[in-house]
């Protein structure tokens, strides 16, 4: 069963995205901001890190420079769950090594739709 | 509703089962931005602050697009815009900002406990709210046409209000500069600032970003003065939030400074002017024609990709159709180290979130525990100490532990006192301004802790005595000075543990109380006075039902309600309320209550074969009466004389219906307790000492009692009563 790690500062967010996930059949390891994620990642490796991007101690750009630091990071797949949609906040993301985007607000069904094309 | 996952169509998913997390999380969201508003120096606000309080609206925004509350959606992305401005420094907070801010946020707990109680009466108007919001976004900086809140990520979600804003041309402060030149084509000339830096080289990276991304703009490096630091101009169309989250990349966020360049004030001539914002800039996002920015801002498609995947990226798929993103230039930045952006750690509170009723539970619990405990002292003590050694030793561990359990326990229904004090800054910062005054508020010992069921209690008295504070205590700022006092009042909030008990005070340095006013307002009443009463006597006289005497009736307060109602709802608390004042230099209330209200200092006296518990902070003194004493007038009523005052006699056997088997008993102690002000003497047959009491709630276990305000259960398993005094005091006055 694939293993998402899913980080969000916002309970409720967390909650929904885990609800989501777990229903579809995934495993999900939730993480409160990028911080606790890098720790949580050190201790179990994961298919799929979803992330939000604004978020206290470690914002997600960071998690994702600090992950792909890591060889056992190097390839796997991560999403950026982000309110900001700008052209250049998606360069940022590409440039720390993201592997693509979904802007917030989403529904759950085409949360599972992105998460399918880039999890097999 | 506009729930997004209707949009989508055709899945299942019940998202309102996050509702109620949504609702509290938002709550948090709010009350805490509520407060770091409150707390925020206008002049020092720092960058963690102004994060701190963006993240909040930007946490409550992001969750109310999710779960379709459109309004509340909409409302806070508009604080978020003006947030996200005043962190990135393109504007000065000021303290309208911080007015409007806590208005919506008012607002946006408003509409939420509309959804959350599934309100449907009409909903309070953000209108005026989101057109403050966006006149004071717009108010410097870059003109808000161009500024990067335009895209609308809730641009989905239908707006409830109708959006008369996009008619009502905004009238924007024309005093206001945009520091923007050239507005016409949306090139910004700009001083970027890094620093300060270890190793200012990484800095230099940023003019690769120049070079790769192509319609960045350009850069040039300018001297700098100091060593660690680097200074650019950069010439862009892109907004200071597009341009740090690119040299983030080399440097951290909190090391880059952007301004327009030749300083915040100057504008070139030709952005002078030309009040350049549009009417497009109080538009709410949702209807914001992307195509009237479309030729200075970056280009975005009329319908934007809601995800995608970049060309090559780890675990991206292969083709899927979705719109590929970014020219690969920037990925040059990716190879760069990244510059130290490590934020402070901080350490997870260490707390867990436990129902009240569990907390109860185990105080009842422990209750149990203390009475058996006691039994079983109580017993032990007709046992031989030679032949029970190590029973009586186990017994005296057993009550020592029994205490330090009892107090732990208590403990845990603590909470600081500074859940009661923060609701005052806000307060009396609307009521300051509603009055036309200057007032600093102070507050002491925050940490210091109190039961919680007293901290909720004891919150309305004290709103009361605050308020009071700010609207007769401090005079206005001309007054003040005229009386050679500081323009600006002082209101002093303190709390302390005195013994057994905890101290709370309101101090302020304003009028204090005149004396004369009060006694003839005391004439004027009726109220009896004589001019040798102390001046602490006076000051009771405010206590008094109806009185007031505020010359002014304001809507804040001086109807006449209050003071009798704190004093009594402090009462009801076994507590009690002393005033200093001296005229023309302010004025002190006092307020001592008891650490909690489930044990209390008890005097067990016994009538009959009854034992009642008195608390112990109503007793004022006991005697042996003599025949003589007594006196009967009409109906039966007997007054009893100390010390040449007369005071009524409650004969607690008749209030009970005490049977009495002994006729030859006759009760001849007086125990005088004093309540709500006035004595009275209760005669019982026997003291029969003092102890802690648990106090149990009879009106919830049985039914409510006259004259009986709880009961407790006793060492030898029996139940006495504890007597309410305050209604033993009226019952002597009719």
């Amino acid at each position: 069963m694939p293993v998402i790690l899913a980080v969000d500062d916002s309970p409720s967010m967390r909650k929904m995205v885990s609800f989501t996930l777990t229903g579809a059949g995934y495993q999900v390891v939730e993480a409160v901001d990028g911080q606790d994620a890098f720790e949580k990642a050190q201790t179990q490796s994961f298919d799929l890190v979803l992330t939000d991007q604004n978020m206290p101690r470690l914002d997600g750009l960071g998690l994702t420079r600090k992950l792909r630091e890591q060889d056992q990071f190097k390839q796997v797949p991560i999403l950026m769950l982000t309110t900001e949609s700008s052209d250049l906040m998606k360069q940022a993301g590409r440039a720390a090594g993201a592997t693509g985007w979904l802007v917030k607000p989403f529904d759950p069904a085409r949360l599972l739709d992105v998460i399918k094309k880039v999890i097999k | 509703m506009s729930d997004v996952h209707q949009e989508s169509g055709g899945d299942n998913f019940d998202l309102s089962q996050f509702y109620q997390i949504f609702f509290e999380e938002a709550g948090e969201n709010l009350d805490l931005m509520e407060q770091m508003l409150l707390n925020m120096d206008l002049v020092t606000a720092n960058d963690e602050d102004l994060n701190g309080i963006f993240r909040c609206a930007h946490s409550v925004k992001g969750g109310a697009a999710t779960f379709g509350f459109s309004d509340v959606a909409e409302l806070t992305h508009q604080m978020e815009s003006l947030l996200d401005k005043l962190r990135r420094h393109e504007l000065d907070p000021n303290s309208a900002m911080v007015d409007v801010l806590l208005e919506s946020a008012d607002i946006s707990r408003i509409l939420l406990a509309r959804h959350q109680t599934s309100d449907t009466s009409d909903p309070p108007s953000t209108v005026d709210l989101v057109r403050r919001i966006s006149e004071l976004a717009a108010g410097g900086g870059v003109p808000a046409a161009l500024a990067p809140a335009a895209p609308a990520p809730i641009a989905s979600a239908p707006v409830v209000e109708p959006a008369p804003v996009v008619a009502a041309p905004a009238p924007v402060a024309s005093t206001v500069a945009a520091p923007a030149p050239a507005a016409a084509s949306g090139q910004r000339v700009l001083e970027v600032r890094m620093g300060p830096l270890d190793r200012p080289e990484l800095a230099d990276g940023i003019k690769d970003l120049f070079r790769d991304i192509t319609g960045l703009g350009e850069i040039s490096e300018l001297p700098s003065q100091q060593a660690d630091y680097r200074l650019f101009k950069v010439v862009t169309t892109s907004s200071d939030d597009d341009l740090l989250d690119l040299f983030v990349f080399h440097v951290a966020r909190e090391q880059v400074h952007i301004q327009p360049m030749g300083g915040a004030v100057a504008a070139t001539p030709a952005a002078a002017p030309a009040p350049v914002i549009s009417p497009v800039a109080a538009t709410p996002a949702a209807s914001a024609p992307p195509a009237v920015v479309a030729a200075a801002a970056p280009v975005k498609p009329a319908a934007p990709a809601t995800f995608g995947f970049f060309d090559g990226a780890p675990g991206a798929p292969g083709s899927d159709g979705a719109p590929k993103e970014v020219s690969s230039s920037a990925s040059k930045a990716a190879a760069r180290p990244a510059a130290a952006s490590a934020a402070a750690v901080q350490p997870e509170a260490a707390t867990i979130r436990v129902a009240i009723s569990k907390v109860d539970q185990l105080i009842n619990l422990v209750g149990e525990l203390v009475i058996t405990q006691a039994m079983l002292a109580q017993y032990s003590q007709t046992l031989d100490p030679t032949q029970n050694q190590q029973l009586l030793a186990g017994l005296a561990d057993l009550s020592r532990n029994t205490r330090d359990l009892q107090e732990s326990v208590m403990s845990i229904r603590m909470i600081p006192m500074s859940i009661v004090f923060n609701r005052f800054p806000r307060m009396l910062r609307d009521l300051a301004s509603k009055l036309g005054k200057k007032v600093d508020f102070v507050t002491l010992g925050e940490a210091t802790e109190l039961d919680k069921g007293l901290v909720e209690k004891i919150t309305d008295p004290l709103t009361h005595l605050v308020r009071n504070s700010c609207d007769h205590g401090i005079e206005m700022p001309a007054d003040r000075l005229s009386k050679g006092k500081t323009e600006t009042g002082t209101i002093t909030l303190s709390a302390a543990h005195q013994g057994g008990s905890i101290v709370i005070e309101v101090r302020d340095d304003g009028r204090g109380l005149s004396r004369d006013k009060i006694m003839n307002k005391a004439r004027e009443r009726g109220i009896e006075v004589y001019d040798q009463m102390t001046d602490g006597e006076v000051w009771q006289l405010i206590f008094a039902p109806g009185f007031s005497t505020a010359e002014v009736v304001t809507d804040v307060s001086g109807r006449g309600v209050g003071m009798d109602v704190v004093k009594k709802n402090i009462a009801a608390l076994n507590g009690s309320v002393e005033i200093e004042s001296s005229e023309g230099f302010g004025m002190r209330v006092s307020v001592r209550l008891p650490l909690t209200l489930a044990i209390m200092d008890g005097m067990s006296v016994g009538v009959g074969d009854e034992v009642y518990i008195l608390p112990l902070s109503a007793v004022v003194e006991s005697f042996q009466v003599k025949g003589d004493a007594l006196s009967t007038v009409g109906q039966g009523s007997q007054l009893v004389k100390v010390r040449d005052e007369y005071m009524p006699v409650i004969e607690l056997e008749k209030v009970f219906q005490v049977p009495r088997y002994n006729r030859d008993q006759d009760s001849d102690i007086m125990v005088v307790i004093e309540a709500e002000g006035s004595r009275v003497a209760l005669l019982v047959d026997e003291l029969l000492g003092q102890q802690q009491v648990v106090v149990k709630n009879l009106e919830a276990n049985y039914r409510k009692v006259p004259n009986v305000s709880g009961a407790t259960i006793l060492g030898d398993g029996k139940v006495a009563l504890i007597l309410d005094t305050s209604a033993l005091v009226r019952r002597s006055r009719h």
